[in-house]
């Protein structure tokens, strides 16, 4: 990421010059780059892209896309991304603990049970010998892409509300998805968490089967929208993001998300939402037909669950205390974006 | 008769090297204070690059808590067991390889064939062979050592004096008492190159190693330290692959020394 910086630098310079020499222009839409992944759970940021929910609002995005999460934070320290929007990791943390500030600012994805997003899926041959409960993964190796990932939050907590610890299983850092699913797909791993449209993907070919959403075992706040310090602090351009950002979510929502008779229900922009999703995450659309993550309808946040991810990372040895949630957590740019924008 | 004392000037002064033992020193230690310096003043943020001081508190922290000595001693396991495996391989295949002529030309197309290969390009196959623990870590830094041991030790074999070597037949010596008296011993120095090239081959290999599906080793501290943006943290593990390079270097010339006294007088 970092490699990058020198030709960004020439870039940048370049567009500051070309904007010198034509003053007189209307003024353009605010650039900002927006740090994702290629996944189903970005689908807001996609919606807000595609439907010009950002560009009404006044905001040009440039999507910036990455192979995992930790990696979003590090490149919004270094200034390289305005605003990133995906898993929270241990990495973040440790970043604000570092001295350089961000601000986590909206939801941008839960876990909720009967939604389906991050999925433990075991070798079909472990599957077939009778492996169907949790307790069942004792002494296996797990992969996951990077220590410190919400993967690595998520089967940890979900180990220990079923009675195990962390150390009872080999957890494999394999660095990137596609990477997790090889190993896998390899036998160098037993099983694995991977978000959607992954798991869908590994049970097609035949050599995964999923053993549980994890959602529906531990829900908690995976994603969010978070800010960098330079653009948290130009006050009128954050709001701006939000206004479209809270637009994009609640089409979102009332696509993918409503509930009737405790079963998703199909929305009316439904397939337009599918095939938004599919062209950017490059995934079929049938894969992406098998469920979009939970959020909240106005992108807020549950705020206390923040405290309680920070305090397990403390208690299992990857960050050294926890923060005070007013120094990562800020919730103003949204409020206000859903006063701005109404009901 | 008065003899007149005429003081030359040593013309050749600029040719003699010197070994300036107190700029030597300098330059690391004006290096850290510079690098504390920087960070002191903010010039760069601390997460970018931890300070000295920050990193030596870290040391600490890491020493006292014992989860230091578990990945030095992890990684130690791995880098002697790799070593030792690769240099007796090379060092027997070179003395074969450079002595007999069949040796040679069975050995040399295949050690040209297999030598350029960059030894880190095998670690996802040996993996797949061996599996993902420590038979895979070792064989790959074995290999990467197995190399240049197998060619010094060849070339060095091939360089021995053949006037020692006449002298010795002429004396009786026998093809073993040959290869055992004169050209082992002869060899010795390009041994000890070979030896130090790998060592360094093979710290290398050890990080690659152990950043792929392990739980302990100094690789693997690098690694989690680098996921989870533990900067300080991260700067330990490279201070001591810095000191394990500089040791393993140290301790070779050590032996080198005790070994064939006869080249450092």
């Amino acid at each position: 990421m970092r490699r990058t910086a020198p030709a960004l630098l020439i870039l940048l310079t370049a567009a500051a010059a070309l904007a010198l020499a034509s003053p007189a222009t209307a003024q353009a839409p605010a650039k900002v780059k927006v740090g994702v992944l290629k996944l189903t759970s970005s689908a807001p940021v996609f919606i807000g892209v595609e439907k010009g929910f950002f560009k009404e609002a006044g905001i040009e995005p440039e999507l910036v896309f990455f192979q995992a999460a930790a990696p979003i934070a590090t490149a919004l320290a270094a200034g390289q991304l305005d605003v990133g929007a995906t898993g929270l990791t241990a990495a973040l943390y440790n970043i604000v603990l570092g001295g350089e500030q961000l601000w986590i600012v909206a939801d941008k994805g839960r876990e909720w049970p009967g939604y389906p997003l991050v999925a433990i899926v075991v070798q079909k041959e472990l599957w077939d010998g009778g492996l169907r409960s949790i307790a069942d993964l004792k002494g296996k190796r797990i992969g996951v892409t990077q220590l410190g990932s919400t993967f690595h939050y998520h089967i940890g907590n979900i180990l220990e509300k079923n009675g195990l610890k962390l150390a009872d299983v080999k957890i494999v850092p394999l660095q990137a998805m596609p990477a997790t699913v090889e190993a896998l797909k390899g036998k160098q791993v037993d099983a694995i968490l991977v978000p959607q449209p992954f798991p869908g993907a590994t049970e097609a070919q035949g050599f995964g089967k999923i053993l549980a959403w994890a959602g529906d075992l531990y829900p908690w706040q995976i994603a969010t929208i978070f800010y960098s310090k330079a653009f948290a602090a130009d006050r009128g351009k954050a709001v701006t993001f939000m206004k479209g950002y809270v637009r994009a979510s609640r089409y979102y929502y009332d696509a993918a998300l409503v509930q009737k008779d405790g079963r998703v229900a199909v929305g009316p922009n439904y397939e337009e939402v599918v095939e938004i999703t599919a062209k950017h995450t490059g995934a079929r659309p049938e894969l992406i037909r098998v469920g979009f993550p939970y959020q909240d309808r106005n992108g807020r946040l549950l705020v206390p669950d923040v405290e309680r991810q920070m305090k397990w990372w403390v208690d299992n040895g990857f960050m050294k205390r926890v923060l005070p949630l007013d120094k990562i957590v800020d919730t103003t740019f949204l409020e206000e974006a859903v006063k701005q924008v109404g009901p | 008769m008065a003899v007149a004392r005429v003081t030359v000037r040593h013309r050749a002064a600029f040719l003699v090297r010197r070994e300036h033992p107190a700029v030597r020193a300098l330059a690391l230690v004006g290096l850290v204070v510079l690098w504390e310096l920087f960070t002191r003043l903010g010039w760069v943020p601390a997460l970018f690059l931890p300070s000295p001081l920050g990193v030596l508190a870290e040391l600490g922290d890491m020493a006292r808590s014992g989860q230091l000595f578990v990945h030095v001693a992890a990684s130690l396991e791995r880098l002697l067991a790799g070593f030792a495996i690769g240099a007796a391989a090379g060092v027997a295949v070179g003395v074969l390889v450079g002595f007999f002529s069949l040796a040679e030309a069975l050995g040399q197309p295949l050690i040209a064939a297999t030598f350029p290969i960059p030894k880190i390009a095998l670690l996802p196959l040996l993996i797949l062979w061996l599996g993902i623990g420590e038979m895979s870590k070792v064989t790959v830094i074995a290999l990467g050592v197995f190399f240049p041991m197998a060619i010094n030790t060849a070339t060095g074999v091939r360089e021995a004096d053949p006037l020692l070597l006449r002298a010795a037949v002429s004396f009786g010596a026998k093809r073993w008492s040959v290869i055992r008296k004169v050209i082992v011993p002869s060899a010795l120095p390009m041994v000890f190159a070979g030896l130090k090239l790998g060592a360094g081959t093979a710290l290398l290999l050890l990080v690659a190693a152990e950043m792929i599906g392990a739980d302990s080793g100094i690789g693997f501290l690098v690694l989690q330290a680098g996921n989870l943006m533990e900067t300080t943290k991260l700067m330990v593990g490279i201070v001591i692959l810095s000191l394990l390079g500089v040791l393993s270097h140290w301790g070779l010339t050590r032996l080198e020394r005790a070994v064939i006294p006869w080249r450092h007088t």
